[in-house]
């Protein structure tokens, strides 16, 4: 089981906050591929089959649309499943349940479907085109989904803790270039972090750097950088594409009347896209510049790292784009 | 577990009444012939332009439907199919409150936010299912998951048509419901058609049953214009779900009668088919097996046709006269509090 050293990883303060939920609810359960006697491919749930047993811990046959529209089920009738999806490019399987039945149920029928699914997402890992994808914007369009992004491993498991108690079906996205990479920087709160709050992670005064997820830690390194050369950016992490807080980013925006997106996500019609367009609806008058989005080239995920490199926004490319807001 | 074709009870053609609970018997009739005078009045309706969109109609699916959804207890679950008013009926749903729901009217059970078939209400057990069927069998399995995971002997009764099969959503549930021992029945009702596409193009199996091999679980086909043998067939399987052995298959064969749907004129029927298949109404083959057994008489059995006209007539009254949905809080509720 995890425990908390003091400096949780992103991965093991997923599997805190999950194991934390398990305990306290006995109507939670999670289900998925090889979650179980394998403890989850990325080793999230390490350890729960030992101590929730089977019957909490679900290992299934591969069968992404079953799961998910079983988790459906069993949410109407009052559990409160977390769905693992090995990999985040495989929830285009079980496009069906997700969008047809737990997206629209609560708004035809007025049942609740508390339904969270994770899964891990997104490149660097050098996994190739469909090891690699961001899938936030196939979901961002459907009415009735969440969609949670945590950057740091308290977020990670802070924000767990609300997607399991929410009523609706949450799509609970992990970086899965995260999961070892960040620590936590002391004992975490297992407390739950509201859905729909954004969170200013760094405060500054030329340009707002708005992002998500594994955009957090790299825009605040970037940041640290121009810094040194005078350019004040202030960092808005999202933290919850659905719902979205468009107050916290209108303001940040309005304060410094520079706002540069960055996601890895593919640009077109990346998630922003609705960002930038949010903040010319909201902010216009505020603004010195155009909003400029940063995101992936409009390719498949390459796996050699040279090619995958040039895909997804690399620190340099991105600190360019900050000055070159921040000084015109 | 071989798959296996039920044989007839007696040779009059039809699974014996035997000492059933007269009671039962009158109800499932009962129902049956609601069904269908809800059906045709509602096929009357959507001629008249009383309803919506396109009307999807059972004939011929009265015994599959409710012979199934007899064998339930109160507490048990169900995820019926656009085949199965009877089965909605045996839960207790209103017939005004299906035709308001072809209508979008405001006391539909979604309000007029969706429509037509999809007016399954949780507070009778019954799951409210997408287009996009069998979306209906995976919620099913879970549904019978959290049965088996509070530890309690819920049973869930899920319906498909022969179509169904060949999509995904079929085989994940089998295969989930079979590894899991989930108390499941599924009901695959083969009517011969799926739209336009007739059995020969829609699967290569020689019966739909005959899939509960590849699953490890028992599989039978019935007559399915015969309400008892459907009834037992699934009440085997129930009491197999009941008692922690797992899911099992049941297909029941009929004929789609109408088209898909009101709009289908279904001219790719063939003619010999209808006139075939015409002389197997359920409702009337049971009627007779009731008359025949004496648990009803003709007089009573006119009655019961007469009483359910009567009451589908007054349905449409009611489902006519409510309000259309007011579209000021339209946003409210994509979301749950």
């Amino acid at each position: 089981m995890p425990t908390d050293s003091g400096q949780a990883t992103y991965l093991e303060a997923v599997g805190l906050a999950l194991d934390s939920e398990m305990d306290r609810d006995p109507d939670v359960f999670i289900i998925g591929e090889d979650v179980g006697q394998f403890g989850g491919a990325f080793k999230v749930t390490k350890g729960f089959l030992e101590k929730f047993g089977p019957r909490r811990v679900v290992d299934t046959p591969i069968a992404e649309t079953g799961f998910t529209g079983l988790a459906a089920g069993a949410a109407l009738v009052g559990l409160r499943p977390v769905v693992e999806f090995q990999f985040a490019d495989f929830i285009s399987c079980a496009f069906d349940p997700i969008v047809n039945v737990l997206a629209r149920h609560h708004w035809r029928t007025g049942d609740p479907m508390p339904v969270t699914m994770r899964a891990p997402f997104g490149g660097r890992l050098r996994a190739g085109p469909t090891h690699s994808q961001s899938v936030e914007s196939y979901f961002a369009h459907v009415p009735g989904l969440k969609i949670v992004m945590p950057g740091t491993p308290e977020d990670a498991a802070g924000l767990l803790v609300s997607s399991i108690r929410d009523n609706n079906p949450t799509l609970y996205l992990e970086n899965k270039y995260l999961y070892r990479r960040l620590r936590a920087s002391g004992p975490l709160s297992l407390e739950p972090i509201p859905l729909g709050v954004a969170k200013v992670v760094r405060e500054g005064r030329d340009v707002s750097l708005i992002t998500y997820s594994a955009g957090v830690s790299q825009g605040l390194e970037i940041a640290e950088e121009l810094d040194k050369d005078g350019i004040s950016v202030e960092v808005v992490d999202v933290r919850t594409l659905v719902p979205l807080d468009v107050e916290t980013i209108v303001n940040s925006v309005r304060k410094t009347s520079r706002a540069v997106v960055l996601h890895e996500a593919a640009k077109r019609m990346g998630y922003g896209a609705e960002i930038a367009a949010t903040i010319q609806e909201e902010a216009f008058w505020h603004l010195d510049q155009p909003v400029v989005r940063i995101g992936a080239r409009n390719t498949p995920t390459p796996t050699s790292p040279p090619l995958e490199d040039a895909v997804i926004p690399q620190p340099a490319e991105i600190a360019e784009i900050l000055r070159k807001v921040a000084r015109a | 577990m071989p798959a296996r074709t039920r044989k007839k009870a007696d040779e009059s053609g039809g699974v014996a009444v035997g000492d059933r609970d007269p009671a039962l018997l009158r109800r499932i009739h009962e129902v049956m012939v609601l069904t269908r005078a809800v059906e045709d009045r509602m096929v009357a309706m959507y001629k008249g332009g009383d309803l919506l969109g396109s009307l999807y109609t059972g004939h011929w699916h009265e015994a599959i439907s409710v012979g199934a959804a007899s064998t339930l207890r109160p507490d048990d679950y169900l995820a019926p199919i656009h085949r199965d008013l009877g089965a909605h009926l045996w839960r207790g749903m209103e017939p005004w409150q299906v035709m308001a729901s072809f209508m979008g009217k405001a006391t539909s059970p979604t309000g007029g936010r969706d429509g037509t078939l999809h007016y399954g209400r949780l507070d009778l057990g019954v799951y409210n299912l997408p287009s996009h069927i069998p979306a209906n069998f995976p919620v099913a399995t879970g549904m019978a998951f959290a049965s088996k995971y509070r530890e309690q002997d819920r049973v869930c009764l899920a319906f498909c048509g022969d179509g169904s099969t060949s999509r995904a959503d079929f085989h994940e549930s089998l295969t989930m419901a079979s590894v899991l021992k989930l108390p499941n029945v599924f009901v695959i009702e083969n009517n011969q058609f799926a739209y336009s596409t007739p059995l020969r193009m829609q699967s290569n199996s020689e019966t739909f049953a005959i899939k509960a091999v590849a699953y490890g679980i028992p599989g039978v086909t019935v007559d399915g214009t015969d309400a008892l043998a459907v009834h037992d067939a699934v009440a085997e399987g129930v009491a197999r779900a009941r008692a922690g052995e797992g899911p099992s298959i049941v297909e029941g064969v009929t004929m789609r009668m109408h088209g898909h749907a009101e709009h289908d004129s279904a001219d790719y029927v063939p003619k010999d088919m209808y006139d075939e298949w015409s002389k197997k109404d359920p409702v009337e083959l049971f009627e007779n097996v009731l008359i025949e057994a004496g648990v009803i008489d003709a007089a009573a059995a006119k009655k019961v046709r007469e009483d359910a006209k009567q009451f589908a007539i007054a349905a449409r009254r009611k489902a006519l006269a409510d309000p259309m949905p007011e579209p000021s809080g339209i946003e409210d509720g994509v979301y749950a509090d």
